[in-house]
Parts: structure tokens; sequence; C-alpha cells
């Protein structure tokens, strides 16, 4: 089984995981400082930047296109709560 | 060399001038200096009667630096100085202040420039102060000055109004081309901190509605300092054909004791412009209020040696209104224009018109609006009326109140003319063809080119209207040679209609008409990419039933937008998706489209007699034909709770058994319902509708079931456990589980275990289900399993809950507890899992081993920000002025429902709450459920809600002095300051930033007293009540709506009350103004709730509930420190700028 490498910008954080896991999952697991908020997609509290690797990430589904949208933000910034990490990725914490 | 402006540009970043006002009223202007008491404060005076005095500030701007200076000519219209009586002097002004900025200018060795200053007027053309006519009268004496005076550019700046801008551009323009000379035209919108101009206009659109008048720069001044401006930079650096000018304040500007002080000073101010300047490709920077020549002399060595920008710019098509730009081309495909706003299409529209009621027809626009669509079509022909006078009293309350762009529809001229001066925003004309000649078009398009405008062109010729694809084409070369080639437009402004004939007439001429059109449309978008092609969908069906053509229309829109077709003009209310049309249905209307005839065959005949009895909106009657059994499941997948007991009682009566209807028919449609809800197809709400019909059905079956023995396949009894208030999960599986035939015993909410033990003795059920939303309460179902462990149980125990995640129950739950544990994520595991129980066999479990730490942490930084000598962390800034509430103390207030649905989050109630997901069905069939499902039954919840008084909502906040003590917030007395009321501990992160809450407010070694804001919301026991109530009367379908409502119009409450102190406390500025963005922390500072990552601790709420004295609005504390009743939250609100959400 092949591993994921996740670097968390905002404190310097190289974390490795099972293909395939969950960002929040692998956040939490490892102390990243990124805040989680509903967990659900629906309030953009763990709002990312994926500044490398933006095609490892898991294709966004509807809600989380249009909740982006509505914000007009650019397309390399996700939810990281309803990121599957596919390949390496360096992430940075934007939040609200 | 003499270079020109033009060349200079080309080079480098060019440096205007900054703040003039300022430097004039230094000198102290006395009524000598106007020349009389009515004439003080006329500015523009000056340049004749102390001429010394403007020609002096010039030099010194010169001398600074700048390459280029403005004239003092800001108000200098006949309308404005009108005002001082002396319109009349306007020409002689303007030309006497282009000449003395001349006379310096022209006394230095290297080129220096001078910029005639237009301003934007005091009166706001697009709101009726003025008409457009003495407007551009006014402007074109202003600009004729400054051309004869030898002004280098004209810069028509600080503007509010998108049709003011237009007006002066036309006034230029035509000066320019009296005078026979050209020189550039700059454009300066001024965006205030809500983002857009005065009137309502962004960026974005100012640079749509202008892109076609040629004008040469595009930039901003004035209202905000450089970091303001960075958005709207950046949008015109990505989508501006136009060199940009960025002239800022010298920052937003602060009351300080009565005085107005701008807080950016030459070197900051400088650095910022310069940054912005490299960032954003600008190619002319300056300064406005606040900036002096000292800004300037500090700017020129930074910004001087800039090279001209370069930037690859990208502007999506687009049409404007006043409020937004709309793309001309949506995903999905079609852009839909709304056609009822039409005196040739729509009844209800005519007759509005001819009784002269302008609000009636601006509610039908508003109307078109809340349906979907993205443009509309306005025509106001009307035969024995004054279409001109008509189109002008409709789009003076139109163009203000509705935020969709126009598509003006209109033969004739001086009616297009009207509209385009009304409508500032960048309309579409409606249309152009080739009947007449060219003449007309001709003309029609020189409006377009004057006032910007996209075309719309219809295949048809001197020859009469294009049927056949070749003439199609023809006409289509002929208007793309026009249109594009000898008028330049960009191939996405002009829209080209192939034509739609009915197909409902049977005429031969007509038959494949159709799919002429279709061929035209793929043709055309093969030949010409960029081009649009738009259709008048409704024209297909003309002459057929209602039903026939809402189905026809549906799917000529469906080929239409297979074959390329981008806009539509149609009634977006009454298109029926596609997916939903029968099979039959839509094979025989797809013959006609195709003209599919055949040897005794005529599609045409089959739809008139299909559809000639059908009512517009009839379900299609799938069940006629379909054998007993089927109908009955068929009823439970679609929900229908009248027709099921229709059928079961058809059922019975042919004598059925009653236990194999429940466990074999009935059933096996609740077990399809499961599969969907699985697969994503179907979603929560839907899946609620089911089980309330297998309710409903085993309801009338009970009577006639067998006394002994009881249907049930198994038994499980219900809890929340203790301390935890939340069941809405729990009664799911309730719900889920008794219709699916098991007997469901649900004791509610905190439970202890000696309760549920207690109840199991008594009962003895098959199976124990807790359930908890907490963390904390993941601890407790663990020690209730070994209690259960040490009282020697062995029931299978299933736990749920949304903290709980399956690694914890299989790993350290199954290690505590020696009979079964399972985990179900949702109320569907947690029925397979009674049903593998209910069918016996093993089903023993063993913990598994926690699998090798999959996740590990190769790399750590160890960055941590210091810590002040208060202990507070050097990250905060500790300079911001404090704010002044209105009242020390705690107040009370009762906003009314409606007051809350402002702060509503819709799309949260609808996609999360109410599980309206799309999941795997495609967007047409979505956008269907949501349109005729989902959103009509919030409204209908939202009216409920006020009407019956479901909800009674309160607030209590406060404002109390405070101040940091290292990690802790102390509250004083608002009476006796010096008297410590409370104090809290907060808890602080390790490393990164270190914060703190505490840190948001000033620590006690500073002397002075911080300021803390409470707030409590709640919708009241009444809500509890009523939710309760709902449940036990079974209707799970509006139980699961009104507490999914009642969860989000609690957070709305606690925005309402937030957005209140905000504006209470005057930081209300920055507060964005689309909801989206402002729950997602679009304001100044933040609240912070007790449980949540910044403060995770829940103890925290007695420390809200006692300075608020939250029983006075029946909220009490559990003892889990959770409130009671549910829909109740409450929070502390720091106000300092850089606070924000974080976790420790």
């Amino acid at each position: 089984m092949s591993a994921v490498k996740v670097h968390f910008l905002l404190d310097d954080l190289l974390v490795q995981a099972p293909l395939g896991t969950s960002l929040q999952e692998i956040a939490e697991a490892a102390g990243a400082d990124l805040t989680f908020g509903c967990r659900t997609g629906s309030c953009g509290t763990c709002r990312v930047r994926i500044t490398e690797g933006l095609a490892h990430c898991s294709a966004p589904n509807a809600e989380e296109r249009e909740f982006l949208a509505a914000l007009k933000v650019p397309a390399d910034q996700r939810l990281a709560c309803q990121v599957r990490v596919n390949g390496d990725v360096a992430v940075d914490y934007i939040g609200l | 060399m003499t270079r020109t402006l033009t060349q200079l540009m080309n080079e480098r970043v060019v440096l205007l001038d900054g703040g003039m006002g300022t430097q004039i009223f230094a000198k102290g202007p006395t009524i000598e200096d106007y020349g009389s008491k009515e004439l003080e404060g006329c500015v523009e005076l000056l340049n004749l009667n102390r001429k010394e005095w403007i020609q002096e500030i010039h030099q010194r701007y010169f001398e600074a630096g700048a390459d280029a200076v403005e004239t003092n000519t800001f108000g200098c219209t006949p309308i404005g100085l009108g005002e001082f009586g002396i319109a009349d002097r306007a020409f002689e002004l303007n030309v006497a202040a282009a000449r003395l900025a001349r006379e310096v200018a022209d006394s230095y060795d290297e080129p220096r420039f001078v910029i005639g200053s237009v301003g934007p007027g005091t009166k706001l053309v697009t709101l009726g102060h003025t008409t457009y006519e003495a407007m551009l009268d006014s402007y074109r004496v202003q600009m004729a000055g400054l051309l004869e005076g030898g002004a280098d550019a004209i810069l028509i700046e600080t503007c509010q109004d998108l049709g003011q801008i237009k007006v002066a551009v036309r006034a230029a323009r035509g000066a320019m081309a009296q005078a026979g000379k050209r020189i550039p035209l700059w454009v300066q919108g001024t965006v205030e901190t809500t983002g857009t101009l005065l009137v309502g206009t962004d960026i974005t659109s100012v640079l749509h509605s202008l892109e076609q008048l040629g004008i040469d720069v595009l930039g901003l001044n004035c209202a905000t300092g450089p970091d303001e401006m960075a958005a709207h930079l950046q949008a015109l650096s990505e989508a501006s054909p136009f060199a940009i000018s960025c002239l800022p304040n010298a920052g937003l500007p602060r009351n300080e004791g009565g005085q107005v002080v701008y807080p950016l000073g030459p070197e900051a101010f400088a650095d910022k412009v310069a940054h912005a300047a490299a960032h954003h490709g600008l190619a002319i920077v300056g300064g406005c209020c606040g900036t002096n020549p000292d800004h300037i002399r500090a700017m020129a060595p930074k910004v001087k040696n800039l090279a001209a920008p370069r930037r690859t710019p990208f502007l999506e098509r687009s049409a404007t209104s006043l409020y937004q730009s709309v793309a001309l081309r949506q995903e999905p495909a079609p852009t839909i224009v709304g056609e009822r706003t039409n005196a040739n299409g729509s009844k209800a529209f005519r007759d509005l018109l001819a009784q002269e009621d302008w609000d009636g027809l601006v509610e039908i626009a508003k109307g078109q609006q809340k349906e979907g669509a993205h443009l509309l079509d306005v025509c106001v022909a009307y035969v024995g009326r004054d279409e001109v006078r008509d189109m002008d009293l409709y789009l003076s309350k139109l163009v203000t109140q509705v935020q969709l762009p126009l598509m003006i529809d209109s033969t004739e001229v001086p009616v297009i003319e009207k509209a385009l001066q009304r409508a500032p925003g960048k309309c579409i004309v409606n249309s152009i063809n080739f009947e007449d000649g060219e003449a007309k078009a001709r003309k029609i398009l020189d409006l377009c080119k004057t006032y910007g405008a996209s075309i719309v062109a219809l295949t048809i010729d001197e020859e009469g209207m294009a049927k056949t694809l070749e003439r199609k084409l023809a006409i289509a070369e002929r208007l793309v040679n026009l249109v594009v080639g000898e008028y330049g437009f960009a191939p996405g402004d002009l829209l080209i209609d192939p034509l739609t004939f009915t197909l409902g007439s049977g005429d031969e001429e007509f038959r494949g008409s159709a799919v002429a059109t279709l061929d035209a449309l793929a043709a055309i978008r093969d030949r010409w990419p960029g081009v649009n092609t738009i259709l008048g969908v409704s024209n297909v069906s003309f002459g057929l039933t209602p039903a026939a053509r809402h189905t026809l229309n549906a799917l000529m829109l469906y080929h239409a937008v297979q074959h390329g077709l981008e806009l539509a003009i149609f009634n977006a209310s009454k298109v029926i998706p596609v997916a939903a049309i029968e099979p039959e249905d839509r094979k025989i209307i797809e013959d006609l489209l195709f003209d599919r005839r055949s040897e005794g065959y005529d599609p045409l005949k089959e739809v008139l007699a299909r559809f000639s009895n059908r009512k517009a909106e009839a379900k299609a009657d799938r069940r006629v034909g379909l054998p007993l059994d089927d109908r009955l499941k068929l009823d439970i997948i679609e929900g229908e709770k009248r027709q099921v007991v229709a059928d079961v009682e058809e059922a019975l009566a042919a004598g059925a058994d009653p236990l194999r209807l429940i466990n074999e028919v009935l059933l096996d449609g609740m077990k399809t319902v499961g599969e969907r809800f699985g697969s994503g197809e179907m979603q929560l709400p839907f899946v609620l509708e089911s089980a309330e019909a297998m309710k409903a059905a085993i309801a009338r079956i009970e009577p006639e079931l067998p006394k002994e023995g009881s249907a049930a396949k198994g038994r499980i009894l219900l809890a929340t456990v203790r301390g935890d208030v939340h069941d809405i999960g729990k009664n799911l599986v309730d719900i889920i589980l008794s219709n699916n035939g098991f007997e469901v015993k649900n004791l509610g909410i905190k439970q202890p275990m000696d309760s549920i033990l207690k109840a199991h003795e008594d009962w003895k059920a098959d199976a124990i289900g807790l359930s908890g939303l907490l963390v904390k309460s993941t601890v407790i179902m663990r020690e209730n399993l070994q209690l259960l462990e040490e009282q020697g149980f062995d029931v299978p125990v299933i736990l749920g809950g949304a903290a709980l995640t399956r690694a914890y129950v299989e790993q350290d739950c199954r290690k505590v507890y020696g009979g079964p544990v399972f985990y179900a994520e949702d109320a569907f595991e947690g029925l397979r899992l009674m049903q593998r129980i209910a069918a016996g066999g093993d089903i023993s479990t063993a913990p598994t081993d926690a699998a090798a730490p999959a996740i590990q942490v190769l790399h750590r930084g160890d960055r941590a920000v210091a810590l002040t000598t208060s202990g507070q962390s050097t990250w905060v800034r500790r300079d911001e002025p404090i704010p002044a509430p209105p009242f020390w103390g705690v107040k009370e207030l009762s906003p009314s429902p409606e007051e809350l649905y402002a702060f509503l989050d819709e799309f949260v109630v609808l996609r999360q709450r109410w599980g309206y997901a799309q999941g795997t069905q495609d967007d047409a069939t979505f956008q269907a459920v949501l349109k005729d499902k989902a959103e009509p039954e919030l409204l209908r919840w939202k009216a409920r809600l006020q009407a019956e008084n479901l909800v009674t909502p309160r607030a209590r906040y406060a404002y109390l002095p405070v101040n940091a003590d290292g990690d802790d917030l102390v509250v004083f007395d608002p009476v006796s300051p010096d008297r410590e009321l409370k104090r809290i501990t907060l808890p602080r992160q390790a490393l990164g930033r270190r914060l703190s809450i505490a840190d948001f407010f000033a620590p006690l070694s500073s002397g002075t007293r911080d300021l803390l804001a409470l707030q409590l919301v709640t919708l009241g026991h009444e809500a509890a009540a009523h939710a309760q109530a709902l449940y036990k009367a079974d209707a799970y379908s509006d139980y699961y709506h009104f507490h999914g409502l009642a969860t989000e119009l609690t957070e709305a409450a606690a925005e309402w009350l937030h957005a209140r102190i905000r504006r209470e406390l005057g930081i209300h500025a920055k507060d964005a103004k689309d909801l989206r963005t402002l729950f997602s922390q679009g304001y100044q500072g933040s609240r912070y709730s007790f449980g949540y990552p910044a403060c995770p601790d829940m103890e925290g709420n007695a420390f809200i509930q006692e300075l608020l004295q939250g029983d006075a609005i029946g909220v009490h504390l559990t003892e889990s420190f959770q409130m009671d009743p549910e829909y109740s939250t409450s929070a502390l609100v720091a106000w300092h700028p850089q606070a924000r959400y974080f976790s420790i």
C-alpha cells in the first residue's frame, strides 16, 4: 500500500499517511494547526490552499464547489474536511 | 526629444500628484480670494483669482517628482458652478486652469504633463437627479475648455455612478471630435469599503460596461487606502485591457478627537503603492486625500524605475446591470433570458403596462429573478402607446430595483437609445437583421458602440426568414463580417439567433425547421467558436396544448444545448427536467422534432392525440398496469402517504395476508429506499417521506394482524447518554428501525446508565443503542460498557454519534465489554446490524488491533512566537483603539423571526440540515428537486414559524470592562470599575502564534480597561416543545425539517446579535455585503463559543451564563454545561481586528 506525504506549511509539519486517507484525519492525528468547524463542508472554518499537489486531492462534490464558488476563491482552495489525499500535497491553512 | 504621455507610459510607470484640496485650504482662502460671499467655497475660481497659489501647488508636486499634475477643475462644470450662480463661466475657468498648469509644466526641460480633472459632480444621473441630456451638455463644456487649455489627457475621476461615467466619456469623445484633437481618456472609479461604487457597481462590472468605449485607462482613486484596493486592482489586473491607475487615500481615515486623520505617512504610503504597482501591473500611480508633496517625494524613487507593465488580461464576455455581471455563457448551459417582462409575450405584463402600474411591472421582473433567470428580456411595445416614454419610465425604476442585466427588445432605434441611456450597465440589444437591408442594423450597431452593448442578430435578410441550413449560415456569415469584421465587436458580443419555427402547425414548410435550426447551431459553433447563439425556444411549440408545449420546449432546449446553444429565452419556471419525461412521451416528441415520419406514422398526430386530454402537470401514470405488490413498493419508494393507504385497502380487500404485506412487500420497498440512500441517489428528506408512508401503511394494517405474536423482527432500546441533549440522530434511528419491522423503545436524552439498565430488565431488548453528539459522550459510552460488563450483561450494544470513530469503538470500547459491540455510522448501518442480530447466528466481536500507526509525523518545525512581559502573544497588535460601547451592563431583546431570517444560512439548511445533497443525481434533476421541492418547503416553514409562533427568540447581551491577566480574562463591575466581578482562565496554543482569546484584550499592565461583549440567544422552550410534539405525533418529515431549520435559526440569531454589537461599537464598516462571506467571518472581530476549538471546555458556558443571567430568558445549563433548551447558543465577542477562529 502506498503512502502519501502531506506538508502543513503553517507549522512546518511533514506527515506520512496511507494513500486515500482523509486530510482531516491526517491533520488531527498529527496535531496540525488547522481548525475544523462543522466537518460537513458547510462553514468554511477548515478552508485551505493546496500549494502543491492539487491534482492529488479527491475531486470536490457539488456542495463544496458551490460553497467555495460563493466565496469567489481560486481553484486551489479546498475545504480540508472534504478532501482525501491521493498523492503528495502541501497545505497552507487559510481558515475563515 | 519630447516624449508624449503615451510614449512615457509605454516605457515606465507614471507618477501623478497628490491631494489638491488640503493644499488649497492650507493657504487659508478668504471671501476676498473667492470674490464674494456667494462665491465662497468655489475653489475653481481660484484658478483666475489666485493663479499663483495653484501654480505653486503644481510646482511643489513637480519638484517632488510627479510626471503629471491634475488641473484644479474637479467641480468645474456648468451644473457644478451653477450652485454658485456662475454656470456661464465654466468654459473660461477650465481653460484658465489647464493653461496655468501648462505654463508650469512647460517650464521644465523634461516633459511634464497636464491632466484635465473631471469630477463626478453632485448629481447621480442613474437615480434621476438630472437628465442624460443635461449632464451630457454640461460635461461637453468642461471637456471643450480642458482641450482648449492644452490638457495632455482627460481624467474622469472619483466616479460614483456608472451612468455618469458613460455620459462623461461620450462628452469627452464629442469634444475631441469637435476640436479635431484626440488625447488619452482616463477613467477612475471610487470603490467604497462596501466593495462597489456608491450606486452599487463593482469594478469588474464597470470594466465590462466600458470595454467597448475605447478609453485608455481604467483605475481607482479615493475612499480607501492602498491595502483596501488590492482585491479590486487584482481584478482589473487579470481582466482589464486598459492600463490601470491607482491614486489611493493615505489609508482609511480615523476620527481622532474630532479631527480626520489619515494614518499613512509618506514612506509607508510609498512602500504600499510601489508594492501594489509591481504586484498588479499598474501603469499610473499617485495619491488622493491625505497625501501631499512628501508622499509623492517618497514615491518617486520607488515607482519611477518600474518598467511599464505587461499583462495578458482575460475578460469573459458578460452582460452587466448596475449591480452585477453575468457571464453570457453559463455553466451548465443555457444562460436563461426571462421572457415575462415582455408586452408581446405576456398578457399579465401587457395589462399592467396598460394601467401604467410600473411597480407591478417591476414585481414581474423580480419574480423572474427569483425563478432563476440570468438576464431579462424587456419589451414595452404596445400599439397606440408611446414606446420611448414607456421604456424610459419602466427602466428608471427597473434599473435600480433589479439585479439582472437587461436585454433591450425593440425594433425602434429611439427606444433602444433611450433604454441604453437609462440602463448604464452593459445591456444586450435585441435585435438586428437584414430584412430592410443594412441601414437600420448599422444605426443600431452604432448605438451599441456608443453606449456599450452586445447585439442579438436574427438570420433574416432581404429575402425573408432563413429556413434552411444553407441560408441560415449564409446570413450568419454576413452578420459576422459586419459585426465582428467591420464594426470590431468581440465575437462573444454577437449573439446569433438562427430562428425557431413552430412544429405545431403541421405545415410542410416547417416540418424540418427544428433540424435546420439545430444543425445551424452546431455549424455556427464549429465555424465561429467565439460567437454566441440564442433561441426563443417556446416558439417551437406554438399552437399546441400546454402539456405538449412544456415537453416539446424542454426537449428542444435540451437538444439545442447539445448542439451548442449558449443562451435561451424561455420561462424558467415552466420547463420540465428531461430526466422526468416519460420515455414514450419523449420518443414521439423527438420524432416530431427530428421529423421522423414514416409510412402510416406521423408523430404530430401522435402528439396531438396523447397530449390533448392531459393536464399540464399530470404525473406519469406508471401505476396503471402494474401488479398491486409493485404498486405498493412504488408508494413506499415515492413516499406516497395517502396512496399507499388506498392501495393497502385494495390489497386487504382482495384477501392479501397482512403479515406478508408488511414483511415481503412493504419492507422490500424500504429496502430499496435504504439502498438508494446508501448509493447517494436518494436524499434524507425523501427517505423520511418513505418512512412516513410506511408508518401510515402499517397503521392501516395493524388492526388486521393476528393478536398472538408480534410482527416485530427484534427489539431495540435507544437512549442518548447522560449529559447529552442531542437526539436527532437517535430519533432518525427510531424512525428507520420502527418502519423496518423492529420494535423500538426510545428512552430519550440524558439517560444515566441505571435508567437504561432498568428499562432493559423490564423489557428485554435484543440490543441497546447508545447515542450522543459530544466528545464527552464517547467517554461516557465506554464507561457505560464497563458498567454493563461489571453487572454481568452480554446484550449486544450499538454505538452512534458524531464524535465517535469506528476505530474507537472497535478497539477501545470492545476491550472493556465481553458482549458484542458495534459502530453504526448512520441509521441504515444500524438497521443492517439489527437485521444481523435478529437473524441469530454468531455475532461476537473481538477488539481489532490498533493498526501500526499509519499516520506518522516525519518532521515538525518548532516555530513559536514570543510572549510579552504580560504573558500575551506578541503576534497580537496592542495599539488598536478600543471602541466605546453605547451602554455598560446587560440588555435584553426579543427579535422577531423575520429579523433573524436575514441572517439564515439557507444553503446549510437545505443542503446539510435537510439533506438535499446532489449525490449522484445529474444537475438538471437536482436543480429541479431544489426548485420544486426544497426551496418552496423552506418558504412554507419560514412562514409557519412566524404565523404559528413556533419559536420565541430572545437574547441577552452585555458590554463589560475587562482586562487580560496572563491567560485570564478579568471582568470588572461597570458601576465600580475597580471591583473584579468574575474571571476565567482561557487556554493558550503551545506553538505557532501562541494565541489565547485573552490576548485580544488589553493587559492589566496597560492601565486602561478594555471592552468585552457577551451574547446569549435562544429560540425558547416553545421551540423545543414543538419539536418534541412533532416527533411524538410521528410527523417525521415535519420533525426533521423543523429541527434543522430551528438549529440554523439559532445560528442566525447569533449572527444577528453579533452584527448588532458590531454596529453599536462602530466596527461594522468591514461587514461583508453578501451572506456567504459574512458567515465566513466577513467582519471585524470574532465571537467565540465554548466547546469550539479556541475554547473547547464547555464549562466556560457557566461564566457567560452567570454574567448574563441566562435564566432570565429561560436558559439553563445541564450538569455537563450544555444549554437547555437545545436551540440556544452563547459567545464571548472580541472586537479586535486580528481576532479570528483558531484552535488550541
